[in-house]
């Protein structure tokens, strides 16, 4: 599983750098379980469909979802209103197609689109039991960090 | 001046479309819809110069709307660019084959539109 991986990885890296104009540090990635413990505030799901099952997730905190937002819209947010849920959605819409394109000459894929949890200890509902979590944090602005998640697995088995 | 028709879920991404047309002094009117749905009741009442289409959207589907609209004679000539997060070499082969005139991966920039707008003389 862990050489689907890096797909994700390198778009990541490069559509921070494209469409929010910052460049990412890329840390250690991790097996996660569905149940550890976060204290992320929102996150977006986009679900793999197709040759492959599995989900795509990024997740972060409320200060850093309101600069994305910032940076894309110009204006200020307090709260996680729609339009940083707009917002923080295109970016994992953007991530996970241009991630099918690393992806192609294992599988055909089909994405979802974005789906948005919100609020303090939300929990995924991660679509397959088999598949293994990987979770790549990265450092950003600075100060600031967030988390991509991801399970994906052949329909077939991997 | 030209009409241009957004159609995107996203209100983020259609104002980032309509802010880099404004960039690259592309005078246009800027016609938005939210799905595919939306996008066919607004051609049916209004002509318009080009489509610029996602393709992920709930209701209708860029690439339903793009079965939809070439399945009409009456649009047969209207240039219809997807603006779509969908990069796989499959996805576009598809949308082309569907009658898209051409294609453009997300994120967006100048480059990448003054590059397609070129070859439809917009």
């Amino acid at each position: 599983m862990e050489k689907y991986i890096q797909p994700f990885v390198d778009v990541c890296e490069s559509v921070f750098r494209e469409f929010i104009g910052a460049e990412l540090i890329t840390e250690r990635p991790f097996f996660a379980d569905k149940n550890d413990p976060h204290d992320w505030d929102i996150s977006a799901v986009i679900g793999l469909t197709g040759e492959a099952r599995g989900a795509v997730v990024i997740s972060m905190k409320k200060p850093l979802a309101l600069k994305l937002t910032n940076v894309l819209t110009g204006a200020e947010h307090e709260d996680l209103d729609d339009e940083v849920i707009d917002a923080i959605g295109e970016i994992i819409n953007i991530i996970a197609g241009n991630a099918k394109r690393g992806l192609e000459e294992s599988f055909r894929l089909v994405i979802s689109l974005p789906t948005i949890v919100r609020g303090k200890k939300h929990t995924i509902m991660w679509p397959n039991e088999q598949a293994r979590i990987i979770c790549i944090p990265f450092k950003i602005f600075e100060t600031e960090s967030f988390c991509l998640s991801v399970a994906i697995e052949s329909s077939e088995g991997v | 001046m030209k009409t241009v028709l957004v159609v995107d879920d996203s209100r983020i991404m259609r104002n980032i479309v309509k802010n880099t047309f404004s960039s690259m002094n592309i005078p246009c009117q800027f016609v938005e819809a939210s799905n595919g749905k939306q996008a066919l009741a607004l051609l049916d009442g209004q002509k318009f110069d080009l489509v610029l289409l996602d393709w992920n959207m709930p209701e209708l589907s860029g690439l339903d709307f793009l079965k939809t609209v070439r399945a009409n004679d009456r649009y047969k000539s209207l240039p219809i660019i997807m603006v779509t997060s969908e990069a796989a070499r499959y996805n576009v082969i598809e949308a082309l084959k569907n009658g898209a005139t051409d294609y453009i991966i997300k994120p967006v920039n100048e480059k990448s539109f003054r590059e397609k707008l070129s070859k439809i003389t917009f």
